[in-house]
């Protein structure tokens, strides 16, 4: 129905019910006249005998079924004047939500981004990757390369499956050699992930082959970074050499921007070439991702991968016996562990909403108490019940979406202002997805709602008690008591909940704390560490050439005054990279396949020890005449030596290594062990090769300065630049830094959850503020008699104090009980401490009932300085 | 005849007792209500007031129908009348009251 038509009707329909009411009372005065009745009274008769007029024509209106819409836009109307008559409430009442609404959604807009949002692939959840994992543990592995060739052959769950590997890029040529993050992938990557270039194309089928030609796809990023995004630099050749001869690549593709493996971030894409010959051989270096056949389930792919594990161990018992394969979902995979900390965060943030819906209920009630004249009279007018309901309802609601689309405008600034404050490398997965976009205004708009209709009903349920006799001959003073055991209710559950966030923000703060407070076993002060991948292909095996590159661009850094020790390694402490291996004691007959003896390796340098301060118990550290051609040497650290020779003296001792030509090594040294994977893992046990022996690709240098780190920064780069002209560096950072990144997300979790703490806290002592100023200011007419009767103002003061600390004793015991309920799901995200800490909970405890004193004491002063004469006078 | 001995309508049975008069034919507001009092002799107490939103709702419900006519005196009055789907439900009604009626009497004055 057209909308004038719709009001014309409407119209007409008013006019016949006024015309129908005024006929019947006519008619009925009329009757009443013919009775003899005096014409006064049978008016009145026949009003009285209708009932109240208003009510009946409401209710009859009511019938047609359309005034629901109209009564709405009165009560919007009515709700935007009252508030308006009233801002002070209505800007806390908003303030409050939109804080608690802001917090919310922008935490929120994470959880949607990173856990519920489909991966940017096509059909994401046909993904998956596919490990290696030994039957005795949960830990995914990186895949053997003929393993990889076996199940690329055999399995019949994939459309496709493609292996790769993070290796940087060197880039010469057109200005600066620089390094990037470069990932090696097999020809079908781009297709089974279904993403296409933006610009020229991706890799062929064959591309992979070993004699195939060498061509690059690139990131968006590096294409506008060093190619200023011109169309024009497909087909060009780049230097992927770093050395004397030159092994040009061809550039025929550009990826669309935000593309990016999730854990793999690269800009230089190049096709892995495997050779059938010399894989058996390999070790465990790829990772894999396929794409689910139609039809085919997770667990079918399972089951089957797992058969062709039992296949390829039974065929190749040395290098597979005790291992198996794990098919993940690539999304499950992505996420990982960051779940358990995103819904914790969520969860927590939620009840800061809910303290904050409690302190608006509370103001609400407060103002409906004042408001209980109005009521009266409205019921008394001819309203409804269910009508002031509907009343008080639309204001909540106008209050809390008032207070949600504030809160959202807060996290759509906030969000992206935290995501820029965070260090590029932040480990959070998906980040550069993460936007406060359409579906989480969705999520806004209907916790607002929600909010709404939780602190609306308190007060509407007040509707209920309104009662003609004595409201309104009460002068609207008598109501206060009424709804004050619910108010009272709700500060009791603000402050349980501030009590739970607040200790669960007290576990982490302290389990944050002990883990700082580990000792990584290095001494990282004036440490800064040069990461890079030596240039030089792939397939280079001149490792004397290697060995010979790292010693001489070493002896170069050695010689620069501003320089006290240098050494390389091959993967830093704490970069979240670690290689490792079997290794068995030689005068111990060889152990089953798959049973052996084995934990982490490092390929470090000479003087690698002193450079990075780790005490040398036993023996000796690398020297430079440990080179090859020399009788192969290990250092092992103590967990290794723990291990591996419980009540001997390692120092003498061989050990058969599985590694690079599986060298029997004779141990020279034992060192303290270090944290090498993060401060929460324990030391592992690790076994030290040389780097002269087994010349590695991936190198850091570690440089310790004499004084001033960053002006010896250039020094260094210089000398490296006269071993290697076209030698790029990944990355320059202090080690002192690398060991910061390393626990920069538990940083980050504390410091939200110190952030949502403080707020329920501040929170909750407004609360308790409010309901006590407002007990205060009810009570002002006892008060003033109290003290004209002779009470010490000091009596009054604790009187008052002691209603405030109830409520705070009360809240806060509910909230422990409730603490030592919940936070054991913190429990995986903790360091040492248990979730039950006493240091904790006492702790919180005192700093609740400190705020709870903090937040009675402003109204209880106020409370002892009533003056009698004034107050008495004023009733 | 005073106000003890006037019994207050049961929630729904205004609408029975509206259709049950419009039986007898079209019928302005104020004469349905005469006819109630009168035919109930005066022992249902219907206030007045509450006839109108019920015949809003019985029109809603497509029970009765509503026309604006003159009445005996000159004066403009609206008349419902009943609709057939308003027959069949006052039968329906009909019934059911009956029985409700002498199972409530078979509990008061059992035999």
């Amino acid at each position: 129905m057209p909308l004038w038509s719709w009001l014309f009707r409407r119209k007409q329909e008013e006019r016949d019910l006024e015309d129908e009411l005024r006929f019947h009372l006519e008619s009925e005065t009329q009757l009443r006249l013919d009775r003899g009745e005096t014409p006064e009274s049978a008016r009145q008769k026949a009003r009285q005998e209708f009932g109240n007029l208003t009510f009946v024509q409401e209710e009859a209106r009511s019938m047609w079924g359309w005034g629901f819409v109209e009564r709405i836009g009165q009560d919007l109307r009515f709700a935007a004047r009252t508030l308006r008559k009233n801002p002070g409430f209505a800007a806390v009442a908003v303030l409050v939500l939109a804080l608690g609404i802001g917090a919310t959604t922008a935490i929120f807009s994470v959880v949607d981004s990173v856990l519920l949002k489909p991966l940017r692939f096509a059909q994401p959840d046909k993904l998956v990757m596919v490990w290696e994992r030994r039957f005795d543990s949960n830990h995914n592995n990186v895949v053997q390369t003929q393993n990889y060739l076996d199940w690329r052959a055999r399995n019949r769950s994939f459309e496709a499956i493609a292996a790769m590997i993070g290796m940087p890029a060197n880039l010469a040529g057109s200005g600066d050699p620089i390094q990037v993050p470069g990932l090696r992938v097999s020809a079908r990557f781009f297709q089974i992930l279904g993403v296409s270039p933006i610009l020229g194309r991706g890799f062929r089928p064959d591309e992979d082959r070993l004699d195939a030609p060498c061509v690059a796809v690139m990131s968006h990023g590096l294409w506008q970074r060093r190619f200023g995004g011109h169309e024009d630099v497909i087909g060009q050749r780049i230097d992927l050499s770093g050395g004397p001869k030159p092994s040009p690549c061809e550039l025929v593709g550009v990826m669309p921007a935000g593309f990016s493996f999730p854990g793999l971030p690269a800009d230089l894409y190049l096709a892995l070439r495997i050779d059938p010959g010399t894989a058996p051989g390999d070790g465990r270096n790829y990772r894999t991702v396929a794409r689910l056949r139609p039809g085919v389930s997770l667990a079918q792919a399972q089951q089957e991968m797992s058969a062709i594990a039992i296949g390829t161990a039974q065929e190749r018992p040395r290098m597979n016996s005790g291992w198996s394969a794990q098919v993940v979902p690539l999304l499950e995979q992505t996420v990982g562990d960051t779940r358990t900390i995103l819904l914790v965060l969520l969860g927590a943030v939620a009840f800061v909403l809910l303290i904050a819906c409690a302190n608006v209920a509370n103001l609400m009630l407060m103002r409906a108490s004042s408001r209980r004249r109005e009521m009266t009279l409205r019921v008394a007018l001819g309203a409804g019940r269910r009508r002031l309901l509907q009343q008080m309802i639309v204001e909540s609601l106008l209050v809390s979406i008032a207070g949600g689309l504030l809160g959202f405008l807060m996290a759509l600034w906030g969000v992206p202002a935290i995501l820029r404050f965070l260090p590029s490398g932040f480990p959070l997965p998906r980040m550069q997805e993460i936007a406060v976009d359409r579906s989480v205004l969705g999520f806004t708009l209907l916790i607002s709602i929600g909010c709404g209709l939780v602190f609306g009903i308190f007060p509407a349920l007040q509707v209920n008690r309104v009662r003609m006799t004595g409201d309104l001959s009460q002068g609207g003073r008598g109501g206060s008591a009424a709804n004050r055991g619910l108010r009272n209710l709700l500060v009791i559950a603000e402050v349980a909940v501030a009590v739970l966030l607040v200790v669960g923000a007290g576990l982490m703060l302290r389990s944050f704390l002990l883990l700082n407070q580990v000792s990584t076993g290095i001494s990282p002060e004036r440490i800064i560490t040069f990461r890079m991948m030596l240039a030089t292909p792939l397939d280079d095996h001149f490792r004397e050439n290697r060995a010979a590159r790292i010693s001489q661009m070493l002896d170069r850094i050695r010689a620069l005054p501003q320089v006290a020790n240098a050494a390389a390694t091959q993967f830093l402490p704490f970069s979240g990279s670690q290689a490792g291996s079997d290794y068995n004691r030689t005068d111990r007959p060889a152990p089953a396949p798959g049973s052996g003896t084995g934990g982490d390796v490092s390929v470090v340098s000479d003087d690698y020890f002193r450079t990075m301060g780790i005490p040398v118990l036993a023996g000796r550290e690398f020297e430079s005449r440990d080179r090859r051609g020399a009788p192969p040497v290990a250092v092992i650290n103590q967990a290794a030596a723990r291990m591996l020779y419980p009540t001997e003296n390692p120092i003498g001792h061989r050990l058969k290594v599985f590694w690079d030509g599986d060298p029997a090594v004779e141990i020279v040294g034992v060192v303290a062990d270090t944290h090498h994977d993060g401060l929460e893992y324990p030391a592992q046990p690790c076994l030290f090769l040389a780097q002269a022996q087994s010349p590695t690709s991936f190198v850091s240098l570690v440089v310790r300065t004499r004084d001033d780190a960053a002006s010896a920064v250039a020094a260094v780069r210089q000398q490296m630049q006269q071993v290697a002209p076209n030698q790029g560096i990944e990355k320059v950072e202090s080690m002192e830094s690398v060991i910061a990144s390393s626990v920069a997300r538990p940083r980050l979790e504390v410091t939200l959850m110190a952030i949502f703490g403080a707020l329920a806290l501040t929170l909750a002592c407004v609360g308790i503020y409010a309901v006590i100023s407002y007990s205060v200011q009810q009570r002002t007419r006892e008060l003033g008699i109290r003290l004209a009767l002779g009470a010490a103002p000091a009596s009054i003061l604790r009187m008052i104090l002691r209603e405030g600390m109830l409520l705070a004793v009360s809240g806060i015991a509910a909230g422990l009980l409730a603490s030592l309920a919940l936070t054991r799901y913190l429990a995986t995200l903790l360091y040492t401490v248990k979730p039950s800490d006493p240091a904790v909970y006492v702790t919180v405890t005192l700093i609740l009932a400190m705020a709870a004193i903090a937040g009675c004491c402003a109204p209880a002063f106020r409370a002892t300085r009533v003056d009698p004469a004034i107050t008495l006078r004023e009733e | 005849m005073s106000d003890k001995e006037r019994i207050e309508l049961l929630q729904g049975t205004l609408d029975m007792l509206i259709l049950r008069t419009l039986q007898w034919g079209p019928q302005h507001g104020h004469g349905i209500g005469l006819a109630i009092r009168n035919s109930s002799d005066d022992v249902l107490q219907v206030e007045h007031g509450s006839l109108y939103p019920a015949l809003q709702r019985l029109r809603a419900q497509g029970l009765v129908d509503a026309e604006w006519k003159i009445t005996e005196n000159k004066q403009r009055a609206r008349y419902y009348r009943l609709t057939t789907k308003g027959k069949k439900m006052l039968a329906a009604e009909e019934s059911r009251w009956n029985r409700m009626v002498a199972a409530i009497a078979r509990v008061m004055r059992p035999v």
